[in-house]
């Protein structure tokens, strides 16, 4: 009795929601997850389905591409852009992570859209492109894996920005010191040691966002001009278009997979950094 | 140099990450019809052309009333269970706060796959009770993240002070708890709130014939370039910039800082 005294009124508290999520949002999973092993009988046959039928490989390929180079991407922008932000004084600090707070708080149709506006034939790059003379015909930044790619980078920076910052700034000064006393230079101060420091949240980061990127639907739709379906968008023809609902469970239990992995893996790298 | 250099990159990112939203607020007041930046001239007319269009009204409408219900749901539900998860003592509740979290975590197309299929067979698809649900779950691992924090940073001693002087445990809840948690509670709600507001995949796919702001603005966005978009964008960016004050406002006075929510 002592055991589950305590238990029931604590639990009790918790236990709407646990039934609400259980019902409605576990289970639906759970069932997508069943329909594509199981539509009519056991088979594997919606996965061979995939496998076999080049669309399916080519958007996946496509998805994995543009998730590898956003994410390079984002590490090689983002990275300077928080060692920078560090050695700010603390109230231009404080406006650096304002700013990079700034666009989480935009709708992200309205981020996508205002690239159609910079980037777009008629757009403000190519309109000056034009007018000096530096090219003859309108780029085509939109429409194609680039404008996918500047899309999706500026909506994840942040997500890679922030932490790396916050990671930079507990850093402490005097290791970099006592390097320094010891007669390292610069360049190799930050080789040795700050870069190793920094590198486990520079991992995390950039897993969040290669996960991110991996189930990105609205970017791809509307600068991709529907010529660069990723694998969300394709769910999106089979569910919404073809009523392939098994293939779709299918595809998207690949998406899944691959996405509860890499979070695995990140908490892993979160864990180590966190115990270095 | 070497500082100019990572300076001129510092702020090169900076402007790459804020341009869309500094575009944006411009381009809502042009006078042009085409995508023209700068504007050739004021205007208002695309704050006119969507506040006279029905169809967004009722967008708006639809929008409203899903983040109003959904929202409030999440929180009744999930400050409850962030109370139990925070004080309580029993098994697997790492395992029931993962779940909560989950919908953060799992991307939004497959929740949307899920519950298409989910609905479709149980006969909600298409409807508001299904549109509301979906947004009650994504809204929830806010809830449960910001409540989490506000409770765990709430001494359980004041409660057990309330409760040993003869408080029942709603009259504790009722003078102790809530106003205590009431900046953090309507922040939680705000979260959730704007995480509906905001929401364009699983509404995309199972609202049916029900619009909402982000879904008819992303069907537009789909098939041709209308900078009616960009009135609504900036009364959105407005929104969101109110919202946060407010947010901001709320945590201080909660005695909670924004980091130690992320």
């Amino acid at each position: 009795m002592a055991i589950t005294r305590r238990m029931p009124t604590e639990f009790g508290y918790v236990l709407p929601l646990l039934l609400l999520m259980l019902s409605l949002f576990i289970l639906p999973i759970v069932l997508m997850l069943a329909r594509s092993v199981t539509q009519p009988e056991w088979t594997l046959e919606h996965y061979q389905d995939l496998i076999e039928t080049s669309v399916y490989i080519r958007v996946l390929g496509r998805t994995l591409r543009i998730a590898v180079i956003t994410t390079i991407v984002c590490a090689s922008l983002g990275y300077p852009l928080a060692y920078w932000m560090r050695g700010l004084p603390p109230q231009r600090q404080v406006l650096a992570v304002a700013l990079v707070v700034l666009p989480f708080w935009i709708s992200i149709l309205v981020r996508t859209y205002a690239w159609i506006v910079v980037l777009g034939n008629a757009g403000v790059v190519n309109r000056v492109l034009l007018d000096l003379g530096i090219v003859a015909a309108p780029v085509a930044f939109l429409y194609n894996e680039l404008g996918v790619v500047i899309g999706t980078t500026n909506v994840l920076l942040p997500f890679l920005v922030l932490p790396l910052f916050a990671a930079m700034v507990r850093i402490d000064d005097r290791l970099l010191q006592a390097a320094e006393s010891l007669g390292a230079s610069r360049m190799t101060i930050f080789r040795r040691v700050f870069f190793p420091l920094s590198l486990p949240a520079l991992a995390a980061g950039s897993i969040l966002v290669f996960i991110l990127t991996f189930g990105f639907f609205i970017t791809p739709a509307i600068l991709g001009g529907g010529r660069v379906p990723m694998v969300a968008n394709a769910l999106d023809l089979l569910i919404n278009q073809f009523a392939r609902w098994e293939t779709a469970a299918a595809l998207s239990t690949v998406l899944l997979v691959v996405t509860l992995a890499c979070f695995a893996v990140s908490r892993w790298i979160g864990a180590r950094g966190a115990t270095a | 140099m070497n500082r100019l250099v990572l300076a001129t990159t510092g702020i090169l990112v900076l402007a790459f990450l804020c341009l869309p939203a500094l575009i944006v607020i411009p381009m809502s007041f042009s006078s042009a019809s085409s995508l023209e930046f700068p504007p050739p001239g004021f205007s208002l007319r695309w704050y006119q052309s969507f506040l006279g269009d029905p169809r967004w009204l009722k967008a708006l409408e639809t929008s409203v009333l899903v983040a109003l219900v959904s929202s409030t749901i999440a929180l009744l539900l999930g400050g409850l269970a962030a109370y139990g998860l925070v004080r309580g003592n029993f098994r697997g509740r790492p395992l029931i706060e993962g779940v909560f979290i989950a919908p953060l975590v799992v991307p939004s197309v497959i929740i949307a796959v899920a519950l298409y299929i989910f609905f479709a067979r149980i006969g909600l698809l298409g409807s508001l009770l299904g549109l509301i649900i979906g947004h009650t779950v994504l809204g929830v691992p806010y809830v449960v993240l910001v409540m989490s924090v506000a409770i765990r940073s709430f001494d359980h001693r004041i409660e057990q002070v309330a409760l040993s002087l003869g408080a029942s445990s709603t009259l504790m809840f009722r003078r102790v708890l809530l106003p205590n948690l009431l900046p953090s509670v309507f922040a939680a709600w705000i979260f959730a709130l704007i995480a509906s507001f905001d929401e364009v995949i699983v509404t995309h796919f199972i609202a049916g014939r029900y619009d909402t702001i982000p879904k008819r603005m992303f069907n537009e966005l789909v098939l041709q370039v209308n900078p009616t978009i960009t009135a609504i964008a900036t009364l959105l960016i407005a929104l969101s910039v109110v919202a946060i004050g407010v947010i901001v406002l709320l945590l201080r006075r909660g005695g909670i800082r924004m980091q130690s929510l992320t």
